[in-house]
């Protein structure tokens, strides 16, 4: 049997699209269903007709066509996806930071009694902030560039997934415990063969309720400042009564959202694949 | 081999008002076990069985008494005096007395325990749930997968060694965690109920794989059950705990020679003296006192 590297390349290449494939079934197959296809075309045809029959004036409720050209408009003279892309880096590097921050600090505030009573008020006293009221210091203390706008998104995520975290690591069933630590499992062990484990359902959707924040939080920090993103977009639109961009901003950042909580749930089928039995 | 000290457990609970009440799970519970024993457990539900047993073990710290095993006590004791109380509070500050180490795997003593529901972990396979405790003992890597595999042999798992445990039936994870416990080959193993969850005729054959196996490692065994026969079968000790506060009733010796017949009428007659004792304890609770 030989394989040379070409033939494991090539197999490499057909899982990714096997994979992929599998991903946008699951994620978005759902609009494209048969029963829903009879409740979405009805649906976009009534978009279109509406605003044209003059039910509802056509400046406040744009059609369908109107929202795809000022798709286009934007794509061709505003760099788009360009802001697309400044928003989803922004928006990954805050959540990235809070998940690699949250995660460790809620497991050892789950594990260990006396970490948690050093620690557990002072995040009691801090989250309960709404962190929009987190914009004006954050503007001061940071002006209204880049990091700003990454720690807002931070802020938004890092709470809700440290306390999931720290609750699901809490709540570890003793049993686990006790069977691993019969056997002589040191605490090092514990932590990296059972509570994760066993808390893993729970920290990924911790990690939903972040990434639903953390996309609040983009849209705040880009329309307060900065001059790019799809929130600052949604500003401009505004500032030029554009509501067909705004639409189409609108629609965008509902994509991401969506797009990411479907990412993880993904994520989560394949690495709690011992639940699939059940 | 394994000796408990006068073993005192009290939880403190809170009630349906809100109020904190104690509750007493064993009482004063002294029980020597000498090496090779088969030791059984018997007590109507809620005695403080299970109790005792992680107390045994190391797993939960008793109120009160002492377990050493092998001249080795298993936990220190609790603190007495106000002294003593700082100095337990400094040594016990970071980790739980119950912590075996912060990055070393290794037991403290070398027991393995059956838990009552098995408590074999769902994210890992068949296999990886034994390997998993084979590396915790410090077995070389190449090793675990073959003694792993022996022991699912044994217990008729082999073929299902890629398997997560949801996968498996009731019986089929009681007996992953009869490998599991069995493979790490200890000194003394403690069963919490380990036949409950299988049918009679299975039930028998592990019962007698169990005798086997104790014959021919002279492994210390001490079980719970609620089954009388089983008890009678397996036993040379059965220890009756008496309802709630759990404490120990009656010992009774069997002294039937090995190998022994299910129908033999002298396990009858002990398997009869039992189970009255038991129905009288359970008829009389209320007026029981201690
Ligand atoms: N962690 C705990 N906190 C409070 N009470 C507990 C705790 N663990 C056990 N108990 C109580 O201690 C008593 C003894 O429990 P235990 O599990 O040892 O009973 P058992 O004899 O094993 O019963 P069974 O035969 O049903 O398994 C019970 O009344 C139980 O409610
Ligand atoms: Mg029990």
């Amino acid at each position: 049997m030989h394989y040379t590297p070409r033939n494991y390349g090539s197999k490499g290449i057909s899982l990714l699209t096997r994979e992929s494939w599998l991903f946008l079934k699951n994620a978005f197959g759902s609009i494209f269903s048969r029963e829903f296809i009879k409740v979405l075309l009805p649906l976009l045809v009534l978009w279109e007709i509406v605003p044209r029959l003059n039910i509802i004036p056509r400046t406040l409720i744009p059609t369908l066509s109107d929202v795809a050209l000022a798709f286009w408009d934007l794509t061709l003279n505003k760099g788009f996806f360009l802001h697309i892309i400044y928003s989803l880096g922004k928006f990954l590097a805050g959540l990235l930071i809070a998940i690699f921050l949250a995660i460790p600090i809620g497991i050892f505030m789950g594990w260990n009694i006396p970490i948690r009573k050093h620690t557990l008020p002072l995040f009691q006293i801090l989250a309960p902030i709404p962190p929009p009221a987190w914009v004006p210091i954050t503007i001061i203390i940071f002006g209204i560039g880049l990091p700003m706008q990454i720690y807002l998104i931070f802020l938004g995520a890092f709470y809700p997934i440290l306390f999931n975290t720290y609750q699901a690591i809490k709540d570890t069933d003793p049993r686990y415990l006790s069977s691993a630590r019969v056997f002589g499992a040191s605490e090092l062990t514990l932590i990296l063969r059972v509570y994760i484990w066993n808390a893993l359902g729970a920290i990924i959707m911790s990690v939903k309720t972040g990434v639903a924040i953390a996309l609040v939080m983009l849209v705040i920090a880009e329309m307060y400042g900065g001059r790019s993103g799809i929130g600052y977009l949604l500003v401009e639109a505004k500032d030029f009564f554009q509501i067909p961009a705004m639409v189409v901003c609108m629609l965008t950042l509902g994509l991401i959202g969506w797009f990411s909580i479907e990412l993880l749930k993904f994520a989560e089928l394949k690495l709690a694949l011992w639940k699939v039995g059940r | 081999m394994i000796e408990a000290r006068r073993i005192s457990k009290f939880f403190s609970i809170v009630n349906k008002d809100g109020i904190a009440e104690g509750l007493t799970a064993c009482l004063s519970v002294s029980l020597s076990i000498g090496k090779g024993e088969i030791i059984t457990l018997l007590g109507p539900s809620g005695c403080g069985k299970s109790t005792f047993l992680e107390i045994l073990a190391g797993l939960q710290a008793p109120t009160e008494g002492e377990v050493y095993i092998d001249g080795v006590r298993v936990l220190e004791p609790l603190p007495s005096t106000r002294n003593e109380m700082e100095e337990y509070r400094k040594k016990y500050r970071f980790l739980s007395p119950l912590a075996n180490d912060l990055i070393r795997d290794r037991p403290k003593h070398d027991i393995a325990m059956i838990f009552q529901d098995y408590a074999v972990f769902p994210w890992m396979t068949v296999l990886q749930n034994v390997t998993f405790t084979l590396k915790l003992r410090g077995l070389a890597h190449v090793e675990r997968e073959k003694q792993a595999l022996i022991y699912l042999g044994k217990v008729g798992l082999a073929s299902s060694a890629n398997k997560y445990p949801s996968q498996l039936s009731g019986g089929m994870r009681q007996r992953l965690a009869f490998a599991r416990a069995l493979s790490v080959e200890p000194k003394a193993i403690l069963m919490d109920e380990p036949f409950a969850a299988v049918d009679l005729l299975t039930r028998e054959r592990l019962q007698d794989d169990l005798l086997n196996l104790w014959k021919s490692s002279g492994i210390t065994i001490v079980m719970v059950t609620h089954d009388v026969a089983e008890a009678v079968y397996l036993s040379d000790e059965i220890v009756i705990f008496s309802p709630s506060p759990g404490t120990i009733r009656n010992l009774f010796r069997v002294d039937v020679p090995r190998p022994r017949r299910r129908d033999d009428p002298a396990l009858a007659e002990i398997q009869e003296r039992i189970s009255r004792l038991l129905k009288y304890d359970l008829d009389n609770e209320s007026e029981y006192s201690i």
